[in-house]
């Protein structure tokens, strides 16, 4: 990794710190400055109300032409988390033909924010619970609510 | 199609009318001008040619009332083939009693074309200890099926065999042990089901001789069929045996057969049953494609050639400061920084990584090269009237497929549009160098399928 994109990841932690979208708390390890875990709390507005959930955002080397990665380490249930080992979120700014060096790891953060309140189901990656969610948001709410008691305390 | 096109239709393509005969002893059919008036099989005199006013063949099967093999067979394929071959849930069973069969009804509905109905009774054991079923254990698939089907021939069991049943088939496993045994024969524990099926029936082709295999059912009314005999759906025909029971629904085998047929997410093979299932292809193809649709790297000429500028105090935000959006480095008065065809600008090095894997400018992503400059105007007049895509795309002579080419000019119903002036632009950049970025990219980074799928065919709107 160069030593710009050492310094913009720097540089974007600062400007997290000042501008941390609420509920977040950034564990940012200056050896590995590549590996950012983010510890989250639900949304109250949310179905994820109540929830903990840790995310991971690692940067390619090729950072910041490349975008960020984007994983839940807590199982959620949402359409645009990938409902596996890897819980990845790619939506959005965060697919790569739609990153833009300009983007900043703050609107990537402000992204997960406020799909944790409204989840997109049109770009999901999980079909399946998304369909849910339009379809028959009651059942989707209480399966929601019910992975944050059973993954997220 | 009406039977008088059909006909009409035929005489076009065959324009030497053949005689057709058809033996009465052996149903042969043969042409008249190769093999004369007695049949070459049997060599039989009772024989007739074919007319279309007069087929004797349909005087032939409407004569068979007592015909139990009236379904035209649906497939023909060698026995050992065929994936049920050894699954035969009736093999010990004889075929249905005459006394089965009633309501059996031809009905001429126009020359040539019957119409077939008919109800046939069929009371069916489940099948032995080493019936088919079990050979294809290791099959789920397979598997499941056996269980519909023994779940279907032996419904009529009393009802705590019934319960495990219903857990059997949760399971999506078969237990074929449970279904042998020498307790149940075929009349007092099989379960009766009524297939109702109909079929039309047209006489053959007499100019081109083979098999004519009209559609003789709707697979989906055999299913229907099927759950009927499960009495599943009301208003279908079923019908319940001699040892009538209380209604127990077991659970619909054949739910747990699509389930193996269709997994999760509905995906199967490279055939898919849902609009998720769909979505979720396409957008694998357009993130395989990602790249491919992608422009491809500016050419170094046209990164070298980029006008090079000194930030001056009206470059410089409200704050009066500003700063190269990929390093995120402060710039100063009198540095220098590139310009690109869209007066967005970067340090040199920083936007140079970035033109050499993608021709467009980081923020509105406008490419830079001078050949694309035209392609990005047509795009960005697809974009804002899609009317003009069309025009544009037939006067495109050498451009790439689903690239469009410019023509500058247009009609009076698909106007020539240039939706980005230089002077919107340079707004733009103004606002862009506060650091923010302006809404028209962020409503560029969001993306619902079709919106995806626009911009895959046509390129990144710029």
């Amino acid at each position: 990794m160069s030593a710009g994109a050492k310094k913009r990841i720097m540089r974007e932690y600062g400007e997290c710190i000042n501008d941390t979208p609420p509920g977040m708390k950034i564990n940012f390890d200056e050896q590995n400055m590549t590996e950012w875990e983010i510890l989250l709390d639900g949304p109250e507005q949310s179905v994820y109300s109540g929830g903990h959930f840790k995310l991971k955002i690692s940067f390619p080397t090729e950072y910041p032409f490349k975008p960020p990665v984007v994983s839940f380490k807590t199982k959620i249930y949402h359409p645009n988390v990938s409902n596996d080992d890897k819980g990845s979120m790619c939506l959005g700014m965060l697919r790569p033909e739609e990153w833009k060096p300009p983007n900043k790891v703050v609107s990537v953060l402000r992204l997960v924010h406020s799909l944790l309140i409204e989840p997109n189901p049109d770009d999901a990656i999980e079909p399946s619970i998304a369909n849910e969610f339009k379809e028959n948001r009651k059942e989707f709410d209480k399966t929601a609510k019910d992975w944050v008691k059973r993954y997220a305390k | 199609m009406d039977q008088s096109d059909r006909e009409s239709s035929q005489r076009a393509q065959t324009p030497a009318h053949r005689d057709m005969m058809y033996c009465h002893e052996c149903h042969d059919e043969w042409y008249r001008d190769e093999h004369g008036l007695t049949c070459p099989e049997c060599g039989s005199d009772f024989t007739e040619i074919i007319e279309e006013d007069h087929d004797p063949r349909n005087d032939e099967i409407g004569n068979r009332e007592d015909d139990d093999g009236s379904m035209p067979p649906l497939e023909e394929r060698p026995p050992h083939l065929h994936p049920l071959f050894h699954h035969h849930p009736w093999r010990d069973n004889d075929d249905p009693e005459e006394g089965d069969l009633s309501n059996f009804q031809w009905r001429q509905t126009s020359p040539g074309t019957f119409a077939v109905t008919g109800t046939i009774y069929r009371t069916v054991s489940p099948s032995r200890g080493g019936g088919g079923g079990n050979q294809n254990v290791q099959n789920p698939l397979m598997n499941s099926f056996a269980t519909m089907l023994n779940s279907i021939v032996g419904g009529g069991r009393p009802g705590a065999q019934r319960q495990g049943q219903s857990d059997e088939a949760a399971d999506g496993q078969a237990t074929p042990g449970a279904n042998s045994g020498p307790g149940i024969g075929t009349a007092p524990g099989g379960h009766r089901f009524t297939y109702h099926s109909s079929a039309r029936l047209y006489p053959r082709d007499p100019d081109h001789p083979g098999p004519r295999l009209e559609p003789v059912d709707e697979l989906n009314n055999v299913i229907m069929g099927l759950m009927a005999a499960l009495g599943e759906p009301p208003g279908h025909q079923h019908n319940h045996g001699p040892s009538d029971h209380p209604h127990t629904h077991p659970l619909n085998p054949l739910a747990t057969l699509f389930s193996h047929l269709i997994p999760g997410n509905g995906a199967h093979g490279d055939f898919v049953y849902s609009q998720e299932a769909l979505d979720r292809i396409i957008s694998q193809l357009m993130e395989q494609n990602a790249t491919g649709n992608a422009p491809g790297p500016a050419s170094q000429d046209d990164i070298d050639s980029l006008p090079k500028k000194q930030i001056t105090t009206d470059m410089l935000g409200p704050e009066g400061r500003a700063e190269c959006s990929i390093c995120m480095d402060e710039v100063n008065i009198g540095e220098e920084v590139s310009e690109l065809p869209c007066h967005h600008w970067f340090h040199h090095p920083c936007v140079a990584a970035w033109l050499s894997e993608h021709d467009t400018c980081p923020h509105c992503r406008q490419g830079i090269s001078k050949s694309n400059e035209n392609e990005n105007s047509a795009n960005a007049t697809s974009g804002s009237s899609s009317g003009a895509a069309g025009g544009a795309n037939t006067n495109a002579s050498n451009q790439m497929p689903g690239a469009f080419g410019i023509t500058g000019e247009g009609t009076l119903d698909h106007p020539f549009i240039v939706s980005d002036t230089p002077e919107q632009r340079r707004g733009r950049s103004s606002s862009d160098r506060q650091g923010r970025p302006s809404s028209a990219d962020e409503g560029n980074s969001g993306g619902s399928l079709s919106e995806r799928l626009r911009r895959g065919l046509f390129g990144a709107p710029r």
